[in-house]
């Protein structure tokens, strides 16, 4: 277990908190960063990776997973603490002014902490199973972590969208068989992916729902499936099984931490100051006389917090930084 | 600003917006389906798979539906 002590803890991984790790590194705080996801990116990776943004200040257009990959390499010159697969549940404040702040899975401790949690903690949208979540981890899959794990196996996939389609044409010439299962009977993917889906070896079974998984203490052997036109039930056998029904997301307890909210947002003050001292936020989740919830907006929100989290952790810091252009070096050097 | 549900849903109820939604504003009525305002995120993902189209976002709701961006809104605030 990490019990280290950090500056700045930044709750979210999306693109205000990548910024604010940056930020944080060039102010030389010791930086942490949780998120729930097993990637970085916030709404960027998880619900639009291969639109176009267009009102990024200096880039006239770039794809939301390529600005992603700027920003992590951006703040990885720091090198911060990165913790994936994460969740923060629970924040106490202990008596001498620091924090503690539990996930689902370990213990984390820190000066002041950013939220930075946008609309709260992606997750993917599970199976409506009970008896599913034994299986997760085993052969119910909802992230793809290593390909080779499929070669060779009989595989089905669970879901329409962009990413259910990559990864049925990613695995279909490694694996033994890949079936690809939708509620409809359009796929809601790039046409150029469901084109070559339907030119590839992919069995497609449309438009079926999944009726009941069957599988022993261990895996998951088949499952039915029911064909929403005809009523016929199917079986069908499987090695793994992919589910790829996208993400939801929720605040969840954050609501429970002390603080201030309007609706579902951080009420803070110019200085991204929330009303528990120590805590601040910025980018979607916060809200302010004048608050426009964008990416170029959250950025600024990201310099204004680390700024006001330095002068908060050393009260002799300015608010105001240098500037980049001098600062940047002499830190590197 | 939100998306509203509009009149083609009444019978039509198809759901493929409930399933999109990355943050399950959208919610069955008796009779169609309403987005929550106030968890709505704009990320248009429903008015994409709608079959009916009918699902818009605020300032584009078209006049003889505007009665729709309050029916929208007062279901959230009748059941809350
Ligand atoms: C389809 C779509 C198109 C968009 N287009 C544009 C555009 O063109 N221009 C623009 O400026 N904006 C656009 N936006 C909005 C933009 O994506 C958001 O403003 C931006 O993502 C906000 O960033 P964020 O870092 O504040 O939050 P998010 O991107 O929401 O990231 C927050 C992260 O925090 C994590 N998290 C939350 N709670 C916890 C917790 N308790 N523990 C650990 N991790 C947690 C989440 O998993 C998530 O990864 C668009 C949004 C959508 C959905
Ligand atoms: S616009 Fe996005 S967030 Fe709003 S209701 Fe539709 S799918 Fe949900």
């Amino acid at each position: 277990m990490d019990k280290e002590m950090y500056d700045v803890t930044i709750i979210g991984g999306g693109p205000i908190g990548l910024f604010a790790a940056f930020y944080g590194g060039m102010r030389q705080l010791k930086v942490k960063i949780i998120e729930s996801l097993p990637h970085l990116g916030g709404q960027l990776n998880a619900l639009y990776p291969e639109k176009y943004i267009y009102d990024i200040a200096g880039f006239p257009q770039t794809k939301a997973k390529d600005l992603v990959d700027s920003l992590v390499n951006q703040a990885m010159q720091f090198e911060p603490t990165v913790v994936l697969n994460q969740t923060v549940e629970g924040v106490v404040k202990t008596d001498d002014g620091y924090f503690q702040m539990v996930t689902n899975k370990e213990m984390h401790y820190s000066k002041t902490i950013l939220i930075s949690a946008g609309i709260g903690a992606f997750e993917p949208r599970r199976l409506n199973f009970e008896h599913a979540k034994q299986y997760e981890g085993k052969n119910l899959h909802y992230f793809i972590n290593d390909l080779n794990h499929f070669a060779d196996k009989d595989i089905c996939i669970l879901g329409g969208g962009d990413s259910a389609v990559d990864w049925a044409l990613m695995m279909e010439p490694i694996a033994n068989k890949v079936s690809i299962i939708h509620r409809r009977n359009n796929f809601r993917a790039h046409e150029a992916s469901v084109r070559k889906l339907e030119d590839s070896d992919v069995n497609i079974l449309k438009p079926y729902n999944l009726k009941e998984i069957h599988g022993d203490d261990e895996y998951i052997q088949s499952i039915t499936i029911q064909n929403l036109e005809t009523n016929e039930c199917v079986s069908v056998e499987l090695d793994e099984l992919i589910t790829n029904y996208g993400f939801v997301s929720s605040l969840g307890p954050i609501k429970e931490w002390g603080l201030e909210f309007h609706k579902n947002s951080i009420i803070v003050d110019s200085t991204m100051r929330t009303n528990v001292e120590g805590i601040y936020a910025a980018g979607d989740i916060v809200t302010f006389k004048g608050k426009v919830k964008l990416i170029a907006t959250g950025f600024s929100d990201a310099a204004t917090a680390i700024s006001s989290i330095k002068t908060y952790i050393d009260p002799k810091a300015r608010q105001q930084p240098q500037h980049s252009t001098s600062l940047f070096e002499k830190i590197k050097a | 600003m939100a998306f509203v549900i509009t009149s083609p849903c009444r019978n039509e109820k198809s759901a493929e917006c409930v399933e999109v939604c990355p943050v399950d504003a959208i919610h069955p009525g008796d009779d169609m389906y309403f987005i929550d305002p106030d968890v709505c995120i704009d990320c248009a993902a429903c008015e994409a798979v709608c079959p009916v189209q009918a699902i818009y976002a605020e300032e584009e709701v078209p006049e003889e539906e505007e009665k729709f961006i309050s029916l929208n809104r007062k279901y959230f605030e009748e059941i809350s």
